[in-house]
């Protein structure tokens, strides 16, 4: 957990739903979301002054799973977005720093989704060489997470003490398909 | 749909994503992590179309286009770019280089199936 200064004026306060992600270089805009075993990385450039905040329910496609119209549930498919839209705002992916927050434990039969969660955010984090300088995973509480994109700087209180209740896994949003994957043939 | 796709990407979730996506379209998929062991794959090998990530250790995108247009075997064969950059320099370098085309990460299915088309049928 880290300080987050207290503004001299108000700040815009954006929630972040799940499956949605938001990236913003506005100083005076403050990203908040509600998570239980999902997980949110809140990505920053210090440099470019550029932050952005995801909000995601599940790690990764099962084995066997291609259901890839709805991408947007899983980690590996909403780090990606999160990271072009931060370098589509000037952010460089040498300067990126993160911090995670969630996974707070639910069982679906052996498996624990919110522990599955974090060991992926951290997985994806290593493997993309962007430096994780805080966390706050695992447990059995809610969290709310506020983070000021442009200074990186996060607060994470636990919302609840009780167990998390399973995340409603709806009929999945389909991908914008005006906004993503873009091609260029040359 | 048939025929075989290579895709090179250092992000082991990208990979899976990407087999996931071509798999489902139909095709046979090769997978190598970078440029160095995309080359050790495609020796002897004759994918339909090569799809890469652009920064990767050891070997990144641009000299991995630049080592497969050196071979005669794989001098005509299809190579798209698939990214988060999204630089016109980036762009032009790839194009120099020698790739047929650049997508920008996270793909979306139905523009990767229909660039696929587009190069393959």
């Amino acid at each position: 957990m880290s300080a987050l200064p207290e503004p001299a004026g108000a700040l815009k306060r954006i929630t972040i739903m799940q499956g949605e992600t938001k990236v913003s270089d506005d100083p005076g805009v403050v990203l908040t979301t509600v998570l239980g075993s999902c997980i949110s990385a809140c990505l920053f450039d210090p440099v470019a002054k550029v932050g952005g905040l995801n909000h995601f329910l599940l790690a990764e496609p099962g084995s066997g799973e291609t259901d890839v119209r709805s991408l947007q549930r899983y980690g590996v498919y909403a780090m990606e977005v999160l990271i072009n839209a931060m370098m589509a705002m000037g952010a460089t992916r040498s300067s990126l720093k993160a911090r995670i927050y969630g996974g707070a434990s639910l069982r679906d039969g052996f498996r624990d989704i919110g522990a599955t969660n974090a060991l992926f955010a951290r997985r994806f984090l290593r493997d993309e060489r962007i430096a994780l300088v805080g966390e706050d995973v695992g447990g059995h509480g809610a969290r709310r997470i506020e983070f000021r994109p442009t200074l990186g700087l996060a607060r994470c209180r636990i919302a609840t003490d009780r167990p998390v209740e399973r995340p409603r896994i709806a009929a999945a949003v389909p991908v914008a398909a005006a906004s993503l994957g873009e091609v260029e043939f040359f | 749909m048939s025929g075989t796709i290579m895709t090179v990407d250092d992000s082991p979730s990208m990979r899976m994503l990407l087999k996931a996506a071509l798999t489902d379209l139909g095709y046979k998929v090769l997978e190598a992590e970078d440029g160095v062991q995309a080359l050790e794959r495609l020796d002897g090998a004759t994918p339909d179309l090569l799809i890469t990530d652009i920064n990767m250790p050891r070997l990144d995108g641009f000299g991995l286009i630049e080592k497969v247009r050196e071979q005669d075997l794989h001098r005509n064969l299809p190579i798209l770019v698939l990214t988060t950059e999204s630089s016109d320099e980036k762009k032009q370098r790839a194009r120099s280089a020698g790739a047929t085309g650049w997508i920008v990460k996270p793909f979306h299915p139905d523009k990767l199936a229909a660039a696929i088309r587009r190069v393959l049928h």
